[in-house]
This record gives structure tokens, sequence and C-alpha cells, in this order.
């Protein structure tokens, strides 16, 4: 009850103060900073491969929490980590579950392929396809709202409230105008789908928004496909800036109805640096670098993002939890090599 | 001792530079606040939850039995080694081992997966995968056998009089097989035949018609027959697909080039696994020939007859089959040890009778 009316006054405050005259702001420019270290990560990271080969397998879900813990632990804003709070025994009951879903599926598709009935074998695959692609949305809720829920800064966590069924609704719409136009649309369902994320995402008492248009996307797009084969892919260093640019640009975070962007410096020649380098590591050590190339990465994109002047990273209140255990959407969003991050 | 922390009380954001004192059933948070007043916050140790991978240069903690969660978070040095002399599980006990000396782990490390990936490879998934289909009952490899020709069967043009014929042909072999023999004539201008799990051969009329006798027809249907009875089909098949799933699961982590590369061993190694089958239905299918009394000449006579019609020779190393020099020379050495046969009369009847089939049509063609 308390700490309800707590929040209560401070909202009360802030609509009286004007931002400025609150005394120990803290709202200057912000760079994030990446301390994960090559030897370090590779220790977890083949320790992991390790354990998940002695348990043929079944050890991944806790894998899989450990490196996203490290790279969360290993990010840090204003002097502060980040935190991910996921547990193994979490994801391992989402696995079960998508194995179970899945299991289900191809055993359907299986009695349907032994009765050699030509049109019952055709409907049985494309539900099969449909199926798993009307599982996309919802996996996406799922995953969203699962990370949101383990994710934490400053002991601040992260919450999602979007709705399933508008986020299915949404895709939907976005699927049929994708088919019908051959696959243009397809920018506008991407920019569609991480503006309702977005929207419906809480720091505390922040909040975000993207801001890019589904016809910058295609326009990105449409110079990589007029482009990459001329310059003997040459160009896809610029498209791998363009698209990280994208999405980080148009990002917005609003503190007490205050927005703040996001932006991203870097330049085409530090993606060369970065891409050119990782593949010669990966090469010449027949993979065994790949936990180097992870934590470079990690340094290289983290170094060049900055949230713009105007974030009060001290003032930033704790409005509610959402105690989301349910990691089902983030292991299907595995199954199908998606990652959110 | 007091350990430099920074401190978060789970309602804001606000960062607070703390110090803490740790004892054996609580840990004791100070930090001064903004109106200049020292406050000081304790945490039960039992409900005190580690938030953070283990590092040697970072440690957090978070507490409360429900929202909101406070939290500690702390490069200090000085806390971790103390932390670390704590009562751990072994799990902890063992990431704080491989953190003391990170470059030999690491050798450790990736001789253990090295190790463990090979007696994996080499050792542990052949023996599975052979025992489990050793051990699947008939009817299922039958099924297994019915569900892959029911597919393939969409694309052959079944010979039926020749079927029959040849069919006549099986069912005079003796033999004890577990399986129900169904043969099969398709009409195909390449120099093939196989075999399908639970009883089902195929064979093409381009191999069929340049066969010149009932022993190089046995040969061939001995050496299929050999495939069934050993359940080869579904052997090769579990044993490539668990090799090939185990390699994914492996390298997929890693990178793409590496899979690649790792795919390409493993095709290499599932080559060789095929030939030793291939070799291993020849020697079978000699047995079945002495069984019916007929010249093993048979089966050498056949790789001659297949080497003259195929082109060019695929190094052994890279064919599923082994070289035809060398399944010429091991076949004769066996037929040699055979002493003097009498004809066997059935299966030449037989052969005749399928024979003159092929005759007909070549009539017909003119």
């Amino acid at each position: 009850m308390s700490k309800t009316k707590k929040y209560r006054i401070f909202d009360t405050q802030l609509t009286k103060k004007p931002m400025e005259i609150i005394a120990n702001t803290n709202t200057e420019e912000k760079r994030f900073k990446y301390f994960g270290a090559g030897l370090e990560f590779a220790i977890i990271y083949f320790k992991n491969i390790l354990l998940t080969i002695i348990t043929i397998g079944l050890y991944y879900p806790w894998a899989k929490v450990e490196l996203l813990k490290y790279h969360y632990q290993s990010t840090a804003l204003d002097n502060s980590r980040f935190s991910f709070h996921a547990t193994g025994k979490e994801v391992f009951k989402g696995f079960i579950k998508i194995y179970a879903i899945l299991i289900a599926l191809y055993a359907f598709l299986i009695y349907a392929s032994q009765t050699q009935d030509l049109t019952l074998i055709t409907t049985a695959t494309i539900l099969f396809y449909v199926f798993l692609l009307l599982l996309i949305p919802l996996a996406i809720h799922g995953s969203v709202r699962y990370r949101a829920s383990r994710s934490s800064w400053k002991g601040i966590h992260f919450k999602y409230l979007g709705d399933r069924k508008e986020l299915f609704l949404l895709f939907i719409k976005g699927l049929f105008l994708t088919i019908i136009t051959l696959g243009i649309y397809s920018p506008w369902l991407q920019v569609d789908l991480r503006k309702y994320v977005l929207r419906n995402l809480r720091f505390g008492n922040v909040s975000f928004r993207f801001k890019g248009s589904g016809g910058q996307l295609l326009w990105i797009t449409v110079k990589f496909i007029l482009l990459i084969y001329i310059t003997l892919g040459i160009y896809g260093f610029w498209y791998y800036k363009n698209i990280i640019k994208f999405y980080v640009d148009n990002l917005e975070i609003s503190q007490n109805g205050k927005p703040v962007n996001f932006k991203c410096n870097i330049k085409t020649k530090d993606i060369v640096e970065l891409l050119v380098v990782n593949f010669f590591l990966l090469i010449f050590t027949l993979g065994l670098a790949a936990p180097w190339v992870t934590v470079r990465t990690f340094k290289v994109i983290l170094r060049f993002i900055i949230i713009e002047e105007g974030l009060d990273t001290e003032n930033i209140q704790q409005v509610s939890y959402d105690d989301y255990d349910d990691a089902t959407g983030d292991d299907f969003m595995d199954f199908l090599d998606f990652d959110l991050l | 001792m007091t350990y430099n922390i920074l401190y978060f009380d789970g309602t804001s954001s606000k960062m607070h530079t703390a110090l803490l004192q740790i004892s054996a059933f609580k840990w004791e948070i100070t930090y001064t606040e903004e109106s200049n007043h020292s406050k000081t916050i304790f945490w039960e140790t039992a409900t005190i939850k580690k938030t953070n991978v283990h590092t040697v240069n970072f440690v957090s903690f978070s507490y409360g039995e429900s929202f909101p969660f406070q939290r500690i978070e702390s490069t200090d040095t000085a806390l971790i080694a103390h932390l670390n002399t704590l009562k751990n599980s072994d799990l902890d006990k063992l990431d704080i081992l491989l953190h003391t000396n990170k470059r030999k782990s690491f050798i450790y490390l990736l001789t253990a997966i090295l190790g463990i990936a090979i007696g994996m490879y080499f050792y542990v998934i052949p023996a599975v995968t052979n025992s489990f289909i050793t051990n699947l009952n008939n009817k299922s490899v039958e099924g297994l056998g019915n569900f892959v020709f029911k597919v393939l069967s969409i694309d052959l043009e079944i010979d039926a009089k020749k079927t029959k014929k040849l069919q006549n042909f099986a069912d005079a072999i003796q033999i004890e097989s577990s399986f129900p023999i169904e043969v099969y004539v398709a009409k195909n201008t390449e120099i093939n035949a196989f075999a399908l799990s639970g009883g089902k051969i195929v064979v093409y009329t381009g191999l069929l018609e340049k066969i010149e006798n009932e022993s190089q027809l046995l040969a061939l249907i001995g050496h299929e027959i050999s495939h069934i009875e050993e359940r080869h089909v579904l052997k090769n098949v579990t044993r490539n697909l668990s090799g090939a799933i185990f390699i994914s699961v492996l390298f997929g982590d890693i990178s793409g080039i590496n899979t690649v590369l790792a795919e390409n061993a493993h095709l290499f190694s599932q080559l060789s696994f095929t030939r030793s089958l291939e070799k291993e239905a020849d020697i079978y299918g000699l047995k079945i020939m002495k069984n019916n009394k007929v010249d093993l000449n048979g089966m050498s006579e056949l790789f001659k007859i297949l080497k003259k019609e195929t082109p060019f020779n695929i190094p052994t190393y890279l064919s599923n089959h082994p070289m035809l020099k060398d399944r010429i020379e091991y076949t004769q050495k066996i037929a040699k040890e055979q002493g003097s046969i009498s004809e066997n009369t059935l299966l030449k009847e037989k052969w005749d009778a399928l024979k003159t089939t092929f005759t007909n049509i070549e009539t017909a063609h003119e």
C-alpha cells in the first residue's frame, strides 16, 4: 500500500515541477560499455558446450541462460551492469512444451503421409507450415514478455505490456499483405511488429518508441539487392551499417513524457574491420575463436551506441513487476533461430 | 572487513555507493543518503540470490522475498576473493577452479570436448544405432520399407510381366529369410538395383538385360537379400542421421565454415561405412549362392559386367561401393574354394523364362 502511495506522490511532483528544477539529475549523454573478455567468455562457452555434450543436450537450456547472463552482466551503462534473471529450469520447461508441440505436429505429418492419400498429405503439409507460421507471433509475444520480465538494470525491471491477440492480428494482417504483394510488404510487417513491441515495452516508468518506417527499411533492402552483386558483395558492409543504424537511430526512449534518442555513430570502416577480423579469426582457428568473435562484436557495436542527453538515469522509478516464468515462446524463437537481441 | 559495492533499493534507479560487511547470517549494507544521514540495511544470508555468472571481476546479488528486489553489484576483487572461500555448490566450485588459471582451463576444456566428441561419434553412436536397428521388430522394419517404397514407386515404371518372372526366380531361391522377398523390375536404362528394408528389391531393366545366366542373377538378388537380412538400409540411414545431428549440434554453434568441414568429414566416414556394408553383402550373397549350388563365379562375372558398363572408376574413398576391381578379386578368391557343382535346374528354368521376356521385346523393337 505504502509503495503505491509513494509512486503517486512522485507522479504529482513531476507534473508540478518542470524537469529542469529537479536537483541531482544525471542527464548527460550516456554510452554503453561492454566488459566481456575473450578468454573469460571462452571458458564459460566451452564449459557449457562440454556439459551439453555430456548430458546429450539436456543441459542446453542452462547453457543458453548462462551465456546470455554473461553478456548482460558484461554490459554497463552509467557504471551499472545489466542483469538477466532467467533460470535454466524455466527455459527447460519451455523446451519440453515446444518439443511436445513439434513432435505432435510431426507425428500428424507422418501419419498423413502413411495413408498414401495425396489430398490428405497436401493438407497435412500445408497445415503443418501454417501452424508453424501462426506460432511465430505467439512466440514473439511470449519471448519478449519473458525476456523483459527477466531483464533488469539498476534493480529496475523491464516489462512488456503487449496483448497477445493484438500482436497476432497485426502479424496475420502483415503476413497476408506480404503474400499478396509477393514480399514487398515484408519491411512494413517487420517494422510494425517492432513498433508494437517497443510501444508496449517499459523500463520502470520509462517507455520506448520505434520511429522507423517500412519505407526506409524497404529502401535499405532495395539498395542491398541492387548493389550487392555489382560490388561483388562488398556493399554488404554498408548494408550492415545501414541496418544497425536503422534499428538504433530510430529508437526513442521517454521519461516523464520527455523523449530521448538513441544514436549509433558506427562508420562503415568500423564494420569492415569488425567483420574482416572476425572472418579471419574463425577461419584460422577452425572456429575455436567463436567466443572471442562474439565478445569483439558486442564490444564494437555497443561502443558506438549512445543515448543522447536528457535521460535521468538516477531517477527511473520501478513501477511493477511481471513475474512471467513461461519461456516457451523464447524457446520457439530459439528453435527457429531468431534472436531478439 | 568491508567491501565497496553499489546498492539499489529496487524502487528507483538511484545508485548508492555503499559498504558491505559480511557475517555468518547477515550482510550489512551501509550508505549515506542525500540528507547526509547514514543508512544501514540488513540482508539475511538465506534470502540472498546470486545473479551473476562467475567471473573474477564482477558479482551481483538480489534480495527480497517479493517484489521489489534490492540489488548490489561490485567489482571489488577482495569481495570476490572472500566469496570464493564461502560454502559453494559443486558447479560454483567448478567455475571458481576454471577461472583461476584461464589458459590451462581453456586447454583442458577443449581436450575434454574433443575426447568426448570423438568417443561419441566413433563408438557410442554406432553402437547405439546398431543395437537399436538390430532389436527393432520385423513389422516395424517392413513398415518403414513399405513407406519408402510408396514414395519411390511414384517415379518407378514397374514392368508387370518381368516382375512376375523375376518373382518366380526369387521364390525358387533356397533361403531362410526373416522377411518376405518381393522383387520389382522397373523400366530404366540405368545399370542399377537396390533393396529396401523389409524385403523389397528393385532391379532396373538396364541391369537385368545385361545379365547372362542364373548364377549372375542369383549373385545380384543374393547381394540385395543380404542387405535386407542384415537391415543395412536402416543401419545406414540411422547412423548417417544420428552422426549428422551430432555434428550439427556440436558445430552448429561454432561457425558456418566449420560445420561444412565437419559435414564433409562425416560424409567421408559415412561412405566408408557404406562400403563395409556392401562388402558384407557380397560375402553373404556368395553364401546364398553356395547354398543354392550355383557357380560362385557368377558374382565376379556380375561385377565384370558392371565394370564394363561404368564409364569411369571413382576412387574407393569417394565411392559408396568398393572398387569393382577389388570386388572382383575377393569374390573370385572365394569362388576358387568351391568344389564341383551340379546345375540348379529350377533356378535355370526360372531364369530362362525371365530371359524370354527380353528377347521378345528386342524382336518387337526390331
